[in-house]
C-alpha cells in the first residue's frame, strides 16, 4: 500500500514538469482530456487488473486468476464486453496462421508452436457465473476457427460512470516462441497472456482478432500482478516489483505493480545476468535494468549506452519519459523474441559475435524504447493505425540514430561499408512504393512485406520528406506537441496530421493526401541538359566551340515520372562556375529551363539539398555533361574480382 | 643440367618450379583476368547508364554506401539475376581451362627443363580426358564429405539449440566447417597425387591410379600434409594481410589502386595453388622415384617427351640420379 502511495506521488511529480514543458497549443475537443482523470494519475484509468499467476516452468503453462474492474466511461450503458485471447492465435486454423500461410510461409506445423489460452470460468460480480455465455466472435474475417476474441453479454447492463468486476480463471499454454511470445529452453517471454478487454473507441467496441501483421490496442489502467515462478528464475516485468517472497515449494512469489499502462508482460530465465543503471530525465530519475544472456554480458554496455542516448534525445526533443523504470531484456538466442515493446519493458537483439560497426543492438534498443512514446504513452490503435506507432517511431529512430552514430552510417559502419538508417527505411519503402496507403488496417495490406515496407519504411520516408518541406525544427516541435497533447490517450491519424498542420501553420493537405492517404509515387528526373552555341550555323563553329566568350543557348529538361506532385528545386551549374536555383511546382509532367550565357550547362540536379527522400529514383535526379565512370569501374572491378576468385576456387577441383 | 638435390626443401623446390613456369602462371592469370573482364562487361554496361552522369554515384566512389548500392540493384537493368548466370558460366569455363592446363603443368613440373610450348600443349591434351574422369571420381569422393558435413551440422545444431550460450553454436559450427574443410583438402591431396601419378606413370586406368595414389597419399600422409599446412598458412597470412591492407590503407576513392590490388590478390591465390601443385610434384618425385631402367625400347613417341629428349629413357622417367635420391 505504501508503495502504491509512493508511486502515486511520483506520478504526480512526473506530471508537473511535463505540464510545464508542454507547448501552449490548445487541446482539440476530440482528445480524451487527461484533466478528467484524478489529479494523481497520468491516464484515464479505465481498467484495473489484479492477477495471480503461477508458472509451470516444465510444461510452459500459466495458471492464473484475473479480476478486472472496468469503469464505464463511454457515456452509455454497456451490456456486451469483448475480450482478446491472443494466445489462441498460435493454432493451426487461426486467422493468424491462415494469413501466415497466405503470405507464403510454408513452415511445417509442430505442436511445440501451439499456444492457447482457455477461460476456465468467468463471473461478473453481482451477475453470477457467465462462463456458458462466452461466445467466440470473428469481427474481421468471420473465420469460425479463430478463437482470439470472445464476447460475453451481461444480464444487466453497466450504467455510464459505473464499474463492473469480472473474475476470470484461465490457463495459458506458451508456444515455443512465435511472434516474440513464448519460450526457448529456459527462457520465457510472456506477452498477451491474459484475457484482455477491448477498447471502447470512436463510439464502439474495438476488439480485433489477432492477425499476423497486427499488434495490440488496450485501455490504460492499473495492474497488480502476483507471479509465482521457480526460485532460481530472474524475472523482469512491466511495472515495479513491490515484494518477493520465497515459498517452501522451491518457488517465489513476486508482487508487481504498474500504473497508467495498457499492457503487462513479463519474462523469466534462470540464466539472466542483471545489469543496473540509472538515467536522469527532466521528469526525474529512471532506473535502468538490463537482463542479459550469459554470452552477451559484454554487450550490456552497448545496450545501456544506446538506451541512455535515446532517452536523452527523446527527453529533449519530444517530451519527458513518464515512467520511473525501463527494463531491457536480452532474449535467448534462437528465441526470435528480440525487438518487442511493452510498457516499461522492451526486448533487445544481439548475438555473441556482434561487430561494433554493425549497430543492431543499438537500433533495436532505440526503436523499442521509442515505442514507450509511440505506443506505451501515445497509445494509438495498432490494429488500424500501425503507421502512427511503427512509422512515427521509425522516423524518430532515424533522427536519433543519426544524432548518436552519424548520418549515413548509423546502421552499418564497418570495413569501409556504410549504411544509414534513413537509407534503410527508404530501401524498405522502395520495395513496395505504391501497394498501400499508410492509413490502412494492418491486416489489410497486400502482404507482410507491404505492411512492413509501408508502415515502417514509407512512413519514415514520408516524414523525412515532410521535414524537408516544413523544416526539421518545425516537425520536431509538431511531434512534441502531438506527444504532449495526446500522451495517455488513443489519438487517430487526423489528430497527428492536424497537429502537424497546426504547428507548421501550413495547409499540407495536398501533401498528406498523396503521401498518407494515397499511393502515388514520387519520381522526378533531369531528362536532358543541352548547350548549343547561339551561332551554331557559323562556318568556323567547330573552332570556336570551347572558347571563352562563346554564347550558348542552354536547355534543361526536367520531368515528373510519377503521379506524386511535389514542388522541387532544380540547381543548374554552368561551366563558368555560376549556379542557378530554379523552383518548379511539378504540376505539369515536365518543364524546361532555358538560358543564354557565355557558358555551357555542366550539370543539373533536382532536389539538390536532398530534402525529398520519397523520390523513388535518386539516380535520375541529376545529370552531368561529363561522365564520371569511377563508380562504374569500382563496381565492375568488384564483380570481376569476385568472379575471378570464384573461378579460382572452382579451379581447385581441376 | 643441374639436378635437384634432396637436401633442398620441397617448398623451395616448388617455388623454383613455379618461377620456372612463369609463362604458364601468366597464361593462367591472363585467362582468368580476361574471363573476369568478360564477366564484368555486362555489369559495367548495366550500371554505367545509371551511374556515369549522376551525382548519386559519388556516394559509391567516396566510400561504399550500401544504401546506394542496394537501391541501384532495385533497377530492372541492374538485377543480379542478369549477371550471375553468365558469371557462373565464365567460372566454369575457367575451371575447364585449368583442367586442361593441369596435365601440361604437372608434366612440366616433373621435368628438369621447361617443356616447349608444343610439348606442353600435347601434355595438356594427353591428360585432359583422364583428368576429367578423375574429376568425376573426385566429385563422388566428395559426397561422403558432404554427408558428413550434413550430419555434423545437424548434430551440432542440436547441441547448440539446447545450450543457453550462442557461442557454443558458433564454435561448433566453426569446428564442423574446419573438419569438413580438412576432409575436403585431404581428399583433394589424394586426387592431386593421383593426377601426378597419372602423369608420372602415364597411367590410363583411373581406378588403378586412384588406388595407388590412395596408398601413396595415406602411407606418407604426414609429409604431404605438412607441405599443405605450411602453404595453407602462407595463404591465410597473405589473405589476412591483403584484407588489412585493402580495408586500412586503400582509401575508398582510390578506385585505380583497388582495381590493381584486387588483381594482386587474384594472382596471389593462383600462385599459391600452383606452388602447392609444384611442391606435391617435387614431393612425389622424391618419395616415388621412377625406376632406373625402362622399357625395352624402342619407346613409343610420347606427347610428354621433354625437350631435349632425355636419351633413350622413356619420356616421363626421372633421371637416374634423381631417382636415387
Amino acid at each position: 500500500m505504501m508503495r502504491r502511495l509512493m508511486c502515486a506521488a511520483l506520478c504526480a511529480a512526473l506530471l508537473m514538469p511535463a505540464g510545464v514543458a508542454a507547448p501552449p497549443v490548445p487541446r482539440p475537443p476530440q482528445a480524451t482530456p487527461v484533466a478528467a482523470a484524478p489529479r494523481t494519475t497520468l491516464s484515464e484509468r479505465v481498467v484495473a487488473y489484479q492477477m495471480d499467476a503461477r508458472l509451470d516452468a516444465q510444461k510452459k503453462t500459466i495458471t492464473a486468476t484475473e479480476t478486472l474492474t472496468y469503469r464505464n466511461l463511454t457515456g452509455k450503458p454497456l451490456d456486451t464486453f469483448p475480450f482478446h485471447l491472443y494466445l489462441n492465435g498460435f493454432q493451426p486454423e487461426s486467422t493468424f496462421n491462415r494469413e501466415r500461410r497466405m503470405d507464403g510461409s510454408r513452415g511445417k506445423w509442430e505442436e511445440k508452436y501451439r499456444g492457447s489460452i482457455e477461460v476456465k470460468s468467468l463471473e461478473v460480480a453481482g451477475q453470477g457465473n457467465l462462463t456458458s455465455a462466452i461466445e467466440f466472435i470473428q469481427p474481421d474475417d468471420h473465420n469460425p476457427k479463430d478463437k482470439t476474441v470472445f464476447q460475453v453479454r451481461l444480464p444487466k447492463p453497466v450504467p455510464p460512470g459505473a464499474s463492473v468486476e469480472f473474475r476470470i480463471a484461465f490457463h495459458s499454454k506458451l508456444p515455443e516462441t512465435v511472434a516474440r511470445t513464448g519460450y526457448k529452453r529456459d527462457f520465457i517471454f510472456v506477452g498477451q497472456w491474459f484475457p484482455k478487454v477491448g477498447v471502447w473507441w470512436r463510439g464502439a467496441w474495438n476488439c480485433h482478432q489477432f492477425h499476423v501483421n497486427t499488434e495490440f490496442f488496450a485501455d490504460f489502467g492499473v495492474y497488480d500482478v502476483k507471479l509465482t515462478v521457480p526460485k532460481n528464475y530472474v524475472v523482469g516485468s512491466t511495472g515495479d516489483e513491490v515484494s518477493s517472497v520465497s515459498n517452501s515449494d522451491g518457488t517465489k512469489t513476486l508482487t508487481l505493480h504498474g500504473e497508467d499502462i495498457h499492457d503487462f508482460s513479463w519474462t523469466a530465465d534462470p540464466n539472466f545476468r542483471v545489469f543496473e543503471d540509472s538515467w536522469q530525465g527532466s521528469a526525474g530519475p529512471v532506473k535502468i535494468r538490463v537482463l542479459m544472456q550469459p554470452d552477451h554480458e559484454p554487450q550490456a554496455a552497448r545496450y545501456i549506452s544506446a538506451l541512455k542516448g535515446t532517452m536523452d534525445r527523446f527527453d529533449r526533443w519530444y517530451g519527458p519519459y513518464a515512467y520511473n523504470r525501463i527494463t531491457v531484456v536480452d532474449p535467448a538466442h534462437g528465441s526470435e523474441a528480440g525487438g518487442m515493446e511493452y510498457p516499461t519493458l522492451i526486448t533487445g537483439e544481439t548475438s555473441w559475435l556482434m561487430p561494433r560497426g554493425l549497430l543492431i543492438p543499438e537500433v533495436v534498443v532505440e526503436h523499442e524504447f521509442g515505442h514507450q512514446y509511440w505506443y506505451a504513452m501515445v497509445a494509438t490503435n495498432e490494429f488500424e493505425d500501425a503507421w502512427l506507432d511503427e512509422g512515427i517511431n521509425s522516423y524518430t529512430e532515424v533522427k536519433i540514430m543519426d544524432a548518436l552514430y552519424g548520418a549515413g552510417r548509423s546502421m552499418i559502419n564497418q570495413w569501409g561499408i556504410t549504411l544509414g538508417d534513413a537509407d534503410l527505411q527508404r530501401l524498405s519503402y522502395l520495395l513496395v512504393p505504391d501497394t498501400d496507403p499508410l492509413v490502412r488496417s494492418a491486416w489489410q495490406y497486400m502482404s507482410r512485406n507491404a505492411y512492413g515496407g509501408v508502415t515502417y519504411g514509407k512512413t519514415a520516408t514520408v516524414l523525412l520528406t515532410l521535414e524537408g518541406l516544413i523544416g526539421e525544427e518545425t516537425l520536431r516541435s509538431a511531434i512534441r506537441t502531438y506527444f504532449m497533447r495526446y500522451r495517455f490517450t488513443h489519438p487517430t491519424e487526423e489528430d497527428f496530421l492536424k497537429t502537424v498542420e497546426e504547428v507548421s501553420g501550413r495547409d499540407l493537405r495536398w501533401f498528406l493526401d498523396q503521401a498518407v492517404y494515397g499511393t502515388q509515387v514520387l519520381d522526378y528526373s533531369v531528362a536532358s541538359i543541352l548547350s548549343d552555341p547561339v551561332d551554331w550555323y557559323a562556318e568556323d563553329r567547330e573552332e570556336k566551340d570551347d572558347k571563352a566568350g562563346t554564347l550558348y543557348r542552354s536547355h534543361v529538361l526536367v520531368g515528373r515520372l510519377g503521379d506524386f506532385v511535389f514542388p522541387v528545386e532544380v540547381e543548374i551549374k554552368f561551366s563558368n562556375g555560376e549556379t542557378i536555383r530554379e523552383k518548379w511546382d511539378g504540376k505539369e509532367r515536365w518543364t524546361r529551363f532555358s538560358y543564354e550565357k557565355k557558358a555551357r550547362v555542366i550539370s543539373a540536379t533536382v532536389d539538390p539539398d536532398r530534402k525529398v527522400p520519397l523520390d523513388r529514383n535518386l539516380f535520375n535526379n541529376s545529370k552531368t555533361r561529363e561522365p564520371d565512370a569511377r563508380a562504374t569501374r569500382k563496381l565492375a572491378n568488384a564483380w570481376r574480382v569476385v568472379v575471378q576468385l570464384l573461378a579460382q576456387a572452382l579451379a581447385w577441383l581441376a | 643440367m643441374e639436378m635437384e638435390t634432396p637436401t633442398k626443401s620441397v617448398l623451395a623446390t616448388g617455388a623454383r618450379l613455379v618461377l620456372r613456369s612463369w609463362r604458364v602462371l601468366w597464361w593462367a592469370y591472363a585467362v582468368n583476368l580476361l574471363l573476369g573482364i568478360v564477366a564484368g562487361l555486362p555489369v559495367a554496361a548495366g550500371v554505367s547508364a545509371i551511374l556515369n552522369n549522376s551525382f548519386e554515384a559519388q556516394r559509391l566512389v567516396k566510400g561504399f554506401d550500401l544504401g546506394v548500392f542496394l537501391s541501384l540493384l532495385m533497377h530492372p537493368e541492374v538485377t543480379l539475376s542478369t549477371f550471375v548466370p553468365g558469371s557462373i558460366f565464365i567460372s566454369l569455363l575457367y575451371f575447364v581451362f585449368m583442367l586442361f592446363l593441369t596435365g601440361g603443368l604437372l608434366a612440366d613440373f616433373r621435368q628438369e627443363e621447361r617443356l616447349s610450348f608444343g610439348k606442353f600443349l600435347e601434355s595438356c591434351g594427353a591428360f585432359f580426358w583422364r583428368f576429367a574422369r578423375l574429376l568425376l571420381f573426385h566429385l563422388l569422393a566428395l559426397v561422403p564429405a558432404g554427408i558428413l558435413y550434413g550430419l555434423l551440422d545437424y548434430g551440432t545444431e542440436k547441441v547448440a539449440e539446447n545450450s543457453p550460450r550462442d557461442s557454443v553454436g558458433f564454435w561448433l559450427a566453426q569446428g564442423c566447417i574446419a573438419i569438413t574443410a580438412l576432409l575436403f583438402f585431404v581428399i583433394r591431396l589424394w586426387f592431386d597425387v593421383a593426377q601426378i601419378r597419372a602423369v608420372a606413370e602415364n597411367e590410363r586406368k583411373i581406378r588403378r591410379a586412384l588406388g595407388k595414389a590412395f596408398r601413396m597419399t595415406f602411407g606418407n600422409f604426414g609429409s604431404l600434409f605438412w607441405i599443405f599446412l605450411r602453404i595453407g598458412i602462407v595463404a591465410l597470412a597473405g589473405s589476412a594481410a591483403a584484407a588489412w591492407f585493402f580495408f586500412k590503407v586503400i582509401r575508398p576513392e582510390q578506385v585505380g589502386l583497388s582495381i590493381l590490388f584486387g588483381q594482386v590478390i587474384v594472382f596471389f591465390w593462383l600462385v599459391i595453388r600452383l606452388w602447392l601443385r609444384a611442391c606435391e610434384t617435387a614431393w612425389y618425385q622424391r618419395k616415388f622415384p621412377a625406376p632406373v631402367a625402362f622399357a625395352e625400347a624402342p619407346a613409343p613417341p610420347s606427347p610428354l617427351e621433354v625437350e631435349p629428349p632425355p636419351l633413350p629413357a622413356p619420356p616421363l622417367a626421372a633421371p637416374s640420379d634423381e631417382a636415387s635420391s
